[in-house]
């Protein structure tokens, strides 16, 4: 759909997990439009001083209320500003949106989705289409703690398998990072049979790559959505370039989701 | 909210008041384009702005031949304002007239594409090779803080600010606007020269050479270190710079720097402007420089002004 700039009323804004945050917003044109990978870039209320927009992954989307839902992290300025917003007493927020490229499974039919910290967020509309679709769906989650891993629930209620998860401490899952868990599922597949036909992981940029590197040597196609500093986020500026092996591409349109092979990282 | 807000491009609303400038020969419908590097070359913003109701579309710098630009990371927020350094990415001459221009040309656009180059040479092959297309007006870049040849090195200095104007002179009739950096002691001395050398308006003003540090992690916030400042944080520097530079030459001035609303146009075009550019408020709203030509409008009706020349140096002190 054509970008909109709409304005939306913050709904809610609840703090779910250490230091994770969860807001919803009133914006039917977005929410009707938005596909899952898809961002928003938002001007967010009372930054005074602050004037750039913030690009926020929408984590899910509700066409019949109209209504999104973004989880963040308290990082900065701005997001530790969000935190402090009040739904009824603060200003609206504007989002351009829907920006940048969706993911692409093309007609997967097993899917692995991996997803780091907040970066299991922007994969659960991926989730949800691929199950609609009849995709066989794993996913693998890490976080600090259980306490972030507050994408879990959905994720189970969604779908047949319980998502895999890793804990850097050790309270939930197995403890450590959760790449190990990615090999495992490549390899318990690929001695099935049944190794995945498609790959998507979001999350820190090393996460990213290691497992870009994985599905590269298990032969799995493979996307990653990244994040850099934007300015404009419709492409105009060119303050969020990536290296690919076809020259520097622009984060906000030409990604956020890209090809894993042809990132240079 | 809702459909018909979002569904169209917004364009200029109606107005009784006489927008039309004239900027070095260059007719525009009224007095706004938009700052090279901040709108591309409008197809990214054509959801959001119909760009043949802007005074004009500055496009983003153009070279020869595509360059790569500046590492990452390449933007910084800081206080009211934001730092770049890009390092004039585009993807060369051809690209433009193959893929924007004629795009530009089929909305209506007026259009100033702004010239970049390494070497006095390169300025004059890129409005040689651009002769032939659809262009109102050429901007040269003498001014851009991010790249290491060219730019800003060829105009703080006098002598070399008059041989590449000279140069792009004796290449083109169309108007040529030249493009000035806040960066030097004595901006005036800077715009005598241009204008002595040929040149037919002046902009100004580029960005304003800036840092940022991280504390904690002892590293610049850019990878080149500097860049360039913009936004709202420069505009009394340039609103200075315009005022004394009118007072300077008399050829006209493209006012810009850290211009949000139709107010602040009006301030720059009070001290000494002719048009104006909106720049970084692009990237805070996107129809930014629609509303800056109503808001213009707007401020002549309210104050009984019929024709927005009137404005032009009109700042009485």
């Amino acid at each position: 759909m054509a970008l909109v700039n709409e304005r939306a009323r913050i709904l809610a804004n609840a703090k779910v997990g250490p230091n994770l945050y969860l807001m919803t917003l009133d914006a039917p044109d977005i929410a009707a439009g938005i596909e899952p990978g898809q961002f928003v870039h938002m001007k967010v209320p009372g930054m005074e001083a602050h004037i750039l927009r913030r690009p926020f992954s929408v984590y899910a989307r509700d066409v019949r209320t109209g209504t999104l839902e973004i989880l963040y992290q308290a990082v900065g300025f701005g997001s530790e500003h969000m935190t402090g917003l009040v739904p009824g007493q603060c200003g609206d927020a504007e989002l351009i949106g829907p920006v940048g490229r969706a993911w692409h499974p093309a007609d997967a039919k097993r899917a692995l989705l991996v997803g780091g910290g907040v970066g299991a967020a922007p994969l659960f509309m991926l989730a949800e289409s691929l199950a609609a679709a009849g995709a066989r769906t794993d996913v693998v989650l890490g976080a600090q703690t259980e306490q972030a891993l507050t994408c879990r629930a959905r994720y189970e209620e969604l779908l047949d398998a319980p998502p895999r998860c890793a804990t850097d401490d050790g309270s939930f899952g197995r403890e450590g990072f959760c790449t190990s868990l990615v090999a495992e599922a490549l390899a318990e597949a690929s001695e099935a049979g049944e190794q995945y036909d498609y790959l998507a992981v979001c999350g820190p940029e090393p996460l990213m790559k290691i497992v870009a590197g994985m599905s590269a040597e298990a032969g799995v196609p493979c996307e990653v959505s990244l994040e850099k500093r934007m300015a404009c986020g419709i492409g105009a500026c060119l303050s969020c370039v990536v290296d690919t092996v076809d020259g520097k591409k622009r984060a906000c349109v030409d990604g956020p989701v890209f090809d894993a092979r042809k990132v240079v990282w | 909210m809702g459909e018909i807000e979002n569904a169209l491009p917004q364009t200029t609303a109606p107005t009784k008041v006489s927008m039309a400038v004239n900027l070095g020969g260059l007719e525009m419908k009224n007095p706004v384009t938009t700052a090279s590097g901040t709108f591309a070359a409008g197809r990214e913003y054509g959801d959001f702005v119909d760009v043949g109701s802007l005074g004009a579309v500055t496009t983003k710098g153009v070279s020869l031949n595509g360059w790569e630009g500046n590492a990452s990371p390449r933007i910084a927020e800081t206080p009211s304002g934001m730092l770049n350094s890009i390092g004039l990415q585009n993807p060369g001459v051809a690209h433009l007239k193959e893929h924007d221009l004629p795009w530009l040309q089929e909305r209506g656009a007026t259009v100033i594409v702004n010239v970049s180059g390494h070497s006095f040479d390169e300025y004059v092959q890129v409005i040689e090779a651009l002769e032939d297309a659809p262009v109102d007006a050429y901007e040269v870049n003498i001014s851009c803080p991010n790249v290491d040849a060219g730019g800003m090195t060829i105009g703080t200095c006098t002598d070399s600010v008059e041989a590449v104007v000279g140069r792009c002179r004796a290449a083109t009739k169309r108007p040529l606007i030249v493009k000035l950096t806040p960066n030097v002691t004595d901006v005036a001395e800077i715009a005598r020269a241009a204008e002595a050398a040929g040149a037919d308006a002046l902009s100004l003003i580029n960005t304003l050479l800036g840092m940022a540090v991280d504390a904690k992690r002892r590293r610049p916030q850019l990878a080149r270190v500097v860049g360039g400042l913009s936004g709202p944080a420069v505009k009394p520097v340039a609103l200075r710079m315009v005022w004394e530079v009118h007072r300077a030459v008399s050829v006209p001035l493209l006012g810009m720097g850290g211009i949000s609303t139709g107010i602040d146009a009006v301030e720059f075009m009070l001290a000494g402007a002719t048009s104006v550019a909106a720049g970084t408020v692009n990237f805070v709203n996107p129809r930014a420089s629609v509303e800056i030509v109503d808001g213009i409008a707007q401020y002549c009706e309210e104050q009984g002004v019929q024709d927005v020349r009137e404005l032009i140096g009109a700042l009485e002190c």
